[in-house]
């Protein structure tokens, strides 16, 4: 308890020294100027509660702020709750606001905007993704108008990593009370900047927010997000010096812009992965064997240079990557063909197994993954045949109904969080119907222990479990790819690839003067 | 007579689009996944999945939704997109907007190239220029659009800087930026065009140079000009406005090709945008208004038709 707290007392304060000096010297980011960057796919909602792709994620980002926000090393920091609390047992929290805040249209932010807030994405009629993820909360209560106390349902650590998830941005309380859903089309928030106009398919224009809590911050004027759904004309414009900034590439596309003049590839290590489901409670993968065959005959170096285009890192059957806090290294399973077929036999397939892989077609890398996996198991025995459909299909279908298919899922904030979606028995999405109770505890318990070493050792235990037992193949993951003209200040890659910062971002010397 | 002929083409047209809408309907209701799935993705969970089914009314038998539906269309009231939250009707229309203001420009840029390419090459059938000519057509022809539309992007935009590789600029926004935006998928389209109309041209004025009428207008003593102009043209010109009405069809559908490389949001994107996200409002909405453009630019060509050549009307 008091490590944790110290940490975060320690990190306010290393902010809020670091902001200060950075004002007076010479080297402070120069204000105003128009940025224009592109997304290769619509912002089609801004309701911050309902966002669910990336695109939405950046504008809900610009324009509300959460209780707290993650930084690149996926620890919290700050944003509208200035410090918290737990008591002993970690099931009451007690968070302390920033005071001074106020919201687009000038109303001050308090305790009872925080409470609607909550409220709404824990409605079920709200309809928020944000439900099941902003943690185990039972109750949310105003102390005072500047402290708000969160009681859970039971112990859980990372309650405020949990609050810098994506739609849980604070709106306000009279919003709430009166009309919700005119949050589709409007916006007001207490983010670095306004919304000046929307245009889902085209075009969404901030403006800076001139009573934003930080003094120094946002640094940028405006800043005009320009969609474009095919991603060479994306990185065409940017080569060309159409926009500034694009926030995610293709290997192929990022070859082309790294090799630009004036241009800026960016590169960062993410926990983007794809798996291949295999449902543990049906035949033939309900025999651990087969599982463990299966994971034998993938190549996972060879996987990385297939779907990530040589951008990746290689898995090793647990969702967590390098790029996580409790990453353990385990040594990397190679390819054995022999070991593989002898578990077939041993399983009852000394003739090998006919098996229908499911693909969707988005993205494109899930039907390579299912293609590169059927010739490196053929050796093995396994005759797959992989099915491609189109990804409505593929939801509608497939998804947490199937039990052999690819699936695709982006970096989440914490180890429990990806555990917790994806694998425990009471998973929200446990696709794999893999029930087992002894990785149930190790996660149970890891949420709820405090000491650090503790904890990474029961995260440990839950990888080492996973790498045994498979439940999925997980044999890489994905760097993320992104560039920026040179001119572009204060912008870098996040790992969790949905936080994006743009408060920090100015124009240098040679940017385009734009009206 | 010939008001009776205007009519009863104006009400086949409306019919066309009744059947249309109708067909639309039918075709959402059995695209497989479900709206509020799509919509939702990966990250529904089932209570979440089945309020947003119950405030979309996808319970309800499909005559009724058809009926709810229609009666709203009628009053031109398309309904809000789920996507967006925001109304259909004026986005869609928006999204054609954008997809005529090229498809316009690109035919009147065709007109002007390739009606006079086409005369000329017919006038010296055989020789050099008709040749030349006729080699840039079939390369026209030939290469898809996202060949030529790279080729040329690649040299006038990555290479020379000449114009801006893609977006989108509204003219009205800014009239400069907005043309040089177009430049590029206008010159992309009109290539293709070009080489149509120009092939139909040459071969409908070789044909009404070899008709009686112009013979007969030559052994008059009319001068060349006047037989060119008046005889000639006006009769091969025709079929060309059969082409053109054909053209803005295939422009409405397929330009969706140009409007990815080129990234205008037109509707040929707008379209399948809603299809791949399942908003029935925007694929019925944006499919019904294409259908109706189709229809109504068939009904303008064959209106046109009859005023050149008044023998149709009587038919």
């Amino acid at each position: 308890m008091l490590s944790l707290t110290r940490r975060l007392f320690l990190a306010g304060t290393a902010i809020s020294l670091a902001g200060l000096p950075k004002i007076a010297l010479a080297e402070a980011p120069k204000r105003g100027g128009v940025l224009r960057m592109s997304v290769d796919q619509a912002a089609s909602v801004i309701h911050p509660m309902l966002a669910r792709v990336n695109p939405e994620y950046l504008v809900t980002e610009l324009l509300y702020s959460n209780l707290t926000r993650l930084k690149p090393d996926m620890t919290v920091e700050p944003d509208l709750a200035m410090s918290w609390e737990p008591n002993a047992t970690l099931t009451e929290w007690t968070f302390k606001l920033r005071p001074g805040v106020t919201f687009h249209d000038g109303s001050p932010l308090t305790a009872d905007d925080v409470v609607a807030t909550i409220n709404a994405i824990l409605d079920p009629r709200t309809a928020s993704p944000g439900r099941t993820n902003v943690g185990p909360i039972k109750e949310v209560a105003a102390v005072d108008p500047l402290t708000v106390k969160f009681t859970l349902t039971g112990a859980y650590a990372d309650l405020p990593v949990a609050l810098t998830y994506l739609n849980a941005r604070i709106v306000p309380a009279k919003v709430i009370a009166g009309d919700l859903a005119s949050l589709s089309t409007t916006a007001n928030g207490t983010g670095p900047f306004k919304l000046a106009s929307y245009e889902p398919d085209r075009r969404i224009v901030v403006e800076r927010n001139p009573a934003y809590y930080d003094p120094a911050r946002p640094y940028l004027d405006r800043i005009e997000l320009l969609v474009y759904p095919d991603r060479t004309a994306e990185a065409s414009a940017m080569i060309s010096g159409e926009i500034d900034l694009l926030l995610t590439t293709t290997p192929g596309d990022y070859e082309r812009l790294a090799k630009a003049g004036g241009v800026k590839a960016l590169r960062t290590p993410s926990g983007q992965f794809l798996n291949i489901n295999l449902g543990c409670d049906q035949k033939p993968f309900n025999d651990l064997r087969v599982r463990q065959a299966l994971a034998l005959v993938v190549d996972r170096e060879a996987t990385v240079g297939f779907v990530a285009g040589g951008y990746g890192t290689p898995g090793n059957d647990t969702p967590l990557s390098s790029a996580y806090h409790f990453y353990k290294n385990i040594p990397l399973k190679k390819p054995d063909i022999a070991k593989a077929k002898q578990l077939l036999a041993d399983a009852g397939y000394p003739n090998g197994l006919d098996l229908t892989l499911v693909a969707s077609d988005r993205p494109s890398t899930r039907t390579q993954l299912g293609v590169a996996v059927r010739e490196m198991a053929a050796a093995a025995g396994f005759r797959i045949n992989v099915q491609t459909m189109p990804h409505a299909t593929y939801l509608d279908q497939v998804w947490k109904k199937g039990n052999f298919y690819v699936g695709f899922y982006n970096m989440q904030p914490t180890a429990d969080a990806v555990f917790k979606l994806l694998y425990t028995s009471d998973a929200a999405w446990n696709e794999t119907h893999w029930n087992n109770a002894d990785f149930d505890a190790v996660i149970n318990a890891a949420r709820v222990e405090t000491d650090e070493a503790k904890r990474t050792a029961l995260y440990a235990k839950a990888q080492d479990m996973m790498n045994t037992e498979v439940p999925s193949v997980i044999s890489a993951f994905f760097d993320l790819l992104a560039a920026q003209r040179s001119y572009v200040e204060g912008y870098a890659l996040h790992p969790r690839g949905s936080v994006f910062r743009l408060d920090m971002v100015s124009l240098g010397a040679g940017a385009p003067k734009r009206a | 007579m010939s008001l009776a002929w205007f009519a009863r083409r104006l009400m086949l047209m409306f019919y066309t689009v009744i059947v249309v809408s109708m067909l639309v309907f039918a075709i959402t209701q059995i695209l497989p996944a479900d709206a509020a799935q799509s919509l939702l993705g990966e990250n529904a969970t089932p209570e979440v999945l089945a309020a947003l089914r119950a405030k979309l009314g996808l319970g309800d038998p499909a005559w009724l939704q058809y009926a709810r539906w229609a009666r709203h269309v009628f009053t031109g009231d398309f309904g809000i997109s789920m996507r967006t939250s925001l109304p259909v009707g004026p986005e869609m229309l928006a999204a054609l907007s954008r997809s005529l203001l090229l498809a316009v420009s690109a035919i009147l840029v065709t007109l002007a190239v390739a009606v006079p390419l086409g005369v000329v090459a017919a006038l010296r059938q055989g020789r050099l220029t008709d040749t030349g000519v006729s080699l840039i057509a079939y390369l026209g022809v030939s290469l898809p659009e996202f060949v030529t539309a790279t080729l040329l992007a690649l040299l006038l935009a990555d290479t020379w800087h000449w114009l801006p590789a893609t977006g989108y600029v509204s003219p009205l926004e800014d009239f400069g930026d907005g043309i040089r935006h177009l430049a590029l998928p206008v010159l992309t389209v009109s290539l293709i065009l070009v080489a149509h109309v120009m092939r139909m041209m040459r071969s409908e004025t070789l044909d009404v140079l070899k008709s009686d009428y112009v013979r007969a207008a030559r052994l008059k003593g009319l001068p060349e000009r006047t037989v060119l102009f008046r005889h000639t043209l006006r009769n091969a010109l025709l079929p060309v406005v059969t082409i053109i009405a054909l053209d803005v069809g295939y422009l409405l559908g397929g330009i969706i090709v140009i409007e990815e490389i080129f990234a205008i949001p037109g509707i040929g994107r707008a379209l399948m945008v809603a299809i791949t996200t399942r908003d029935l409002p925007s694929i019925q909405a944006g499919a019904l208004i294409m259908a109706a453009t189709y229809a109504v630019t068939n009904t303008l060509a064959d209106m046109a038709y009859a005023f050149l050549d008044p023998r149709i009307r009587y038919d």
